[in-house]
């Protein structure tokens, strides 16, 4: 009956290429809808095309891309010009898995809003995108 | 910025589309949409899958994507999943059963959190199937979350009411229980590949003829071998168009109000400003809200 005031906020989580291990993508998945959020789990084995779409059909304000490939330097520079050119350039992004330190800096670099290596602490990934959220909508 | 997202939505732009659906969804001025919007151009079939989770539904729908398609029919996809009471969190899982198009505009799929209690569906679903009705699709599937039992409120947006059972889910008593069986308009047997199908579609018509409903169809179908899937089709191509039932039930309601607000109205009328300002947008939203209040409000009480 009550509507939130505040509408939830809406994440897109996949993953691209052959990379097969969903583990930690389902751990925050899990972590941000009990935080909240309304997370469009969009699976494994995506293409970027695809990720794209379901970005744009969800009307999502998130997506969250899991590599643990080492194909990062090559999806994320294509992902980043697809959803410009899908006039997604609003659309934050932040990438989870298995980033070589010296690649970070390049995907902040491309317009990536944060990389989240293994180990990080869910409440850091919920409280990064709070934050985020709230600058970007007030 | 909701004229420039209607009018976005009419020339067909998907951007506008997926707006307004959350605008909807988030039950963000209605009345003022639904009054912007009018009447759509044409109806789309609505199609609701209920049915137990694990029974298949969003597997279905991918394979009824697929069959659309090739008869080059536009399709959208509602589905549902449950939101969290405490957090008001959602896990939306169910695009990732469905098929991959991202080149295919005449394929929308859109992930709705449905709030905990006895509706199965998402708020204001009325509202989001008539935002896509304007985006001109030819069928609406609706993907309920999955209660089973005593979902009956997709009845209210829905021309048709598919119910999905699998074998081995339970004896007949379990279809006598009060509840969708009595609102749904087809049944699907699903996962009919499986050992001990036949003994549930066996059990399952001896339950219809009992019931005195053996006018409702029951279709053995595998999505696996894809068996069944073409008489399935069928009989969603055979599905009218309807009066839905919520909508037609409020535009009494508002023909009504409207007209008892005139006639108090026109006692104080002096120069014909009153019947002017029926016409105006303003007015007819609010009363669409004043409707939309009450009949709510009656649904509570019920």
């Amino acid at each position: 009956m009550s509507e939130s005031s505040s509408a939830p906020i809406r994440v897109v989580l996949a993953k691209v290429g052959l990379d097969g291990h969903d583990r930690g993508i389902k751990v925050v998945a899990r972590a941000l809808r009990d935080a909240g959020m309304h997370v469009i789990y969009a699976g494994l084995w995506q293409t970027l095309e695809a990720v794209v779409t379901t970005v744009a059909d969800e009307d999502a304000d998130w997506l969250g891309l899991s590599l643990l490939s080492g194909a990062h330097m090559t999806l994320v520079p294509r992902l980043m010009e697809l959803l410009r050119a899908a006039d997604l350039a609003h659309v934050q992004v932040m990438v989870g898995g298995i980033i070589p330190e010296a690649d970070v800096s390049k995907l902040t670099d491309l317009g990536v809003a944060r990389v989240f290596g293994p180990g990080t602490p869910m409440t850091d990934i919920v409280g990064f995108i709070r934050e985020r959220s709230g600058a970007a909508h007030a | 910025m909701l004229d420039a997202l209607v009018r976005g939505l009419k020339r067909r732009d998907r951007r506008s589309l997926a707006r307004l659906i959350s605008i909807a969804a988030r039950g963000e001025s209605i009345a003022e949409l639904v009054a912007q919007l009018g009447a759509p151009p044409k109806s789309a079939r609505v199609i609701a899958l209920t049915g137990a989770g694990g029974v298949g539904k969003s597997t279905l729908t991918g394979k009824l994507i697929e069959m659309l398609r090739a008869k080059e029919q536009s399709v959208a996809v509602l589905a549902c999943d449950p939101q969290s009471p405490i957090t008001g969190g959602a896990l939306l899982g169910d695009r990732f059963r469905m098929p991959m198009r991202p080149d295919d505009a005449g394929v929308y799929i859109r992930s709705l959190a449905a709030p905990s209690g006895r509706q199965a569906v998402a708020q204001h679903l009325d509202t989001i199937t008539l935002v896509c009705e304007h985006f001109g699709f030819d069928y609406i599937l609706v993907e309920t979350v999955g209660a089973g039992q005593g979902d009956t409120a997709v009845r209210d947006v829905a021309d048709a009411v598919v119910l999905l059972l699998q074998p081995e889910t339970g004896d007949d008593l379990q279809w006598e229980k009060a509840g969708v069986l009595e609102v749904v308009d087809m049944i699907v047997v699903h996962k009919a590949d499986l050992p001990g199908a036949e003994r549930t579609i066996h059990q399952l018509q001896m339950m219809l003829e009992m019931a005195g409903q053996t006018s409702l169809p029951v279709f053995p179908v595998s999505s696996r071998s894809g068996a069944g899937l073409d008489d399935l089709v069928a009989a969603l191509e055979r599905v009218r168009p309807r009066e839905r039932v919520r909508s037609a039930a409020q535009r009494r309601l508002w023909e009504a109000v409207q007209a008892e607000l005139l006639q108090r109205w026109k006692r104080l009328e002096t120069d014909g400003a009153i019947a002017a300002l029926c016409t105006q947008p303003q007015w007819q939203a609010a009363v669409s809200e004043a409707v939309e209040k009450l009949c709510s409000s009656t649904k509570r009480k019920n």
